[in-house]
């Protein structure tokens, strides 16, 4: 379904990803952890072709992306649902406008579908009374989970969660993890998941991997992480101030 | 002297990148589907912004050159031409080139700084992510909407300034509004209107596609921000001035008296 391989980008002198690989297969989770400014955000933003890496291969339904026209690209980041870490709501549209933006592009649903949809998928996130607010007039977890809905909103057949949950507090983040869990089921979504967050991590993932100078140097299950003997891993995992 | 040569090499690097901007406007441009409801949206937007600035300066414009100009023209006995020394200066000139840089500083920097704190935040990325060029989406019809808006504003702005250029006459002369406006068309031609009007869809142009660009590269951070927004006054401005002597010298050459 997804596959990266020997991907390499480097911004001046520093080298962010150093020949990375690995392969999602379709229907499953794959969770990505790492520490701050370590490249998680860049790998996913190479995904879709925001950044262009340096070196590398990055194919998707067995396409090569970087061999796709501007058209063809587009066709497939229409399949393609990415949540960013900065939630990225138009400031200049309301919550409603957001949301329609993608529908009235990219589908021929009528006015009253739209409508329709978008309350949908309001109500999945919990937040129908905020169809037409301002951005502006949102918290930051607001923001967070209309951008969720915004990036669900075409039912794409690829996630890709830019920390889903940082900045919501642990009950939403809990929900949010079932909802990924709960859209993964039902449309069998392929996702990677980048987060600091164990519970999402844990839970939703089929494969662990953990990010550390430009490669991985861990990748396994849940399990595996949790019985890992990893200095890095173990750090993620404790509660405690070592 | 180093930081001359620097801000020197920054207007040229400046100049390249805004060539490469322009053309891929002129590809897009040619290309359907129009967003009509958002140039529209732009367009009244500019409208709104701009009315009651320029309002103010075309009247004051008109009343000035008219108070200025009287006594010089009296040394000479030739108070009767007041009124069409100052449509013609208006209409050609200080109409035209005075509402492009009014609008330079209030556009242009606005259009600087919201394409630049949407590139910052991400939502330009966004757009194109979920499959819409925003470069058709923001940049397009913000030009286009620049580019129709400013020549409407000078229309209006001319017609404001020669109602204060009516002031500044009768404050010294007797003279009923409809012998001033006889007057008035009495001097001017159409050669004086067509160049006059016809050069603003170019400042309107450059107001438009130098905001945008420099907005659209704007650089991380609020600070990114900020230097797009103060920059794309400064450029489109200076631009404006060159254009302007460039369009004289050529009116002068198409249009000979
Ligand atoms: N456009 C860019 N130009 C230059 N450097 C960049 C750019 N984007 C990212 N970087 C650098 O690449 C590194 C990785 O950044 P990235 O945003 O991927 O980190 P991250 O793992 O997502 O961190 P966080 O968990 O804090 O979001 C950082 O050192 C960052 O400074
Ligand atoms: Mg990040």
């Amino acid at each position: 379904m997804l596959k990266i391989e020997n991907l390499h980008k480097r911004f001046g002198d520093l080298v962010v990803l150093d020949g990375v690989n690995f392969e999602v297969p379709e229907g499953t989770t794959t969770v990505i952890l790492g520490r701050s400014g370590i490249g998680k955000s860049v790998l996913l933003k190479c995904i879709v072709r925001l950044i262009e890496p340096d070196k590398g291969k990055i194919f998707i339904e067995g396409k090569n992306i970087f061999e796709l026209t501007l058209k063809e690209l587009n066709e497939l980041r229409k399949n393609i649902g990415f949540l960013f870490q900065s939630s990225a709501l138009y400031d200049s549209m309301t919550v409603k406008e957001n949301l329609a933006f993608p529908l009235l592009r990219h589908t021929g649903l009528t006015n009253k579908e739209i409508e329709e949809r978008i309350k949908e998928i309001l109500n999945l996130v919990g937040l129908a009374e905020a169809i037409s607010k301002m951005p502006s007039e949102l918290s930051g977890g607001m923001k967070k989970r209309i951008a969720l809905a915004r990036s669900l909103i075409l039912n794409p057949k690829i996630m890709l969660y830019d920390e889903p949950t940082t900045g919501l507090d642990p009950v939403t983040s809990k929900e949010i993890a079932k909802l990924i869990i709960e859209m993964q089921k039902k449309f069998k979504m392929t996702n990677i998941v980048v987060t600091h967050d164990m519970v999402v991590a844990l839970s939703t993932a089929d494969k662990i991997l953990l990010l550390e100078n430009g490669n991985f140097i861990f990748e396994g299950t849940p399990e595996q992480l949790l019985n890992s003997e990893l200095d890095i891993a173990k750090k993620f995992l404790s509660t405690k101030l070592d | 002297m180093m930081k001359l040569i620097d801000s020197i090499n920054n207007f040229f690097s400046v100049i390249g990148g805004l060539t490469s901007f322009t053309l891929r406007f002129f590809v897009e441009v040619f290309r359907p589907p129009y967003e009509i409801t958002e140039i529209r949206k732009h367009m009244d937007e500019l409208g709104v912004k701009t009315f009651s600035i320029v309002s103010i300066t075309g009247f004051i414009i008109g009343l000035v050159l008219g108070m200025q100009s009287q006594p010089v023209l009296a040394r000479f006995g030739a108070e009767m031409f007041l009124p069409g020394m100052i449509a013609l200066s208006v209409i050609r000139e200080l109409g035209p080139v005075l509402t492009a840089l009014i609008f330079a500083g209030r556009v242009g920097s606005g259009i600087g700084a919201e394409l630049g704190s949407m590139r910052v935040t991400e939502q330009i990325d966004a757009m194109e992510v979920s499959a819409v060029d925003p470069f058709r989406f923001l940049v397009v019809t913000r030009v286009i909407a620049t580019t129709l808006m400013l020549p409407l504003l000078t229309i209006y702005v001319d017609l404001i300034a020669l109602l204060g250029g009516y002031v500044a006459v009768i404050i010294t002369q007797n003279m009923t509004f409809s012998y001033y406006i006889q007057l008035v068309l009495d001097a001017v031609r159409f050669s004086d209107i067509i160049p006059g009007v016809s050069k603003t869809f170019v400042f309107g142009f450059v107001v438009g596609i130098v905001g945008s660009y420099l907005g659209f590269n704007a650089s991380k951070g609020t600070e990114g921000v900020g230097k797009a927004s103060t920059t794309s006054v400064v450029i489109s401005s200076l631009l404006i001035l060159l254009i302007d002597s460039v369009i004289v010298r050529l009116t002068l050459i198409i249009f000979p008296d």
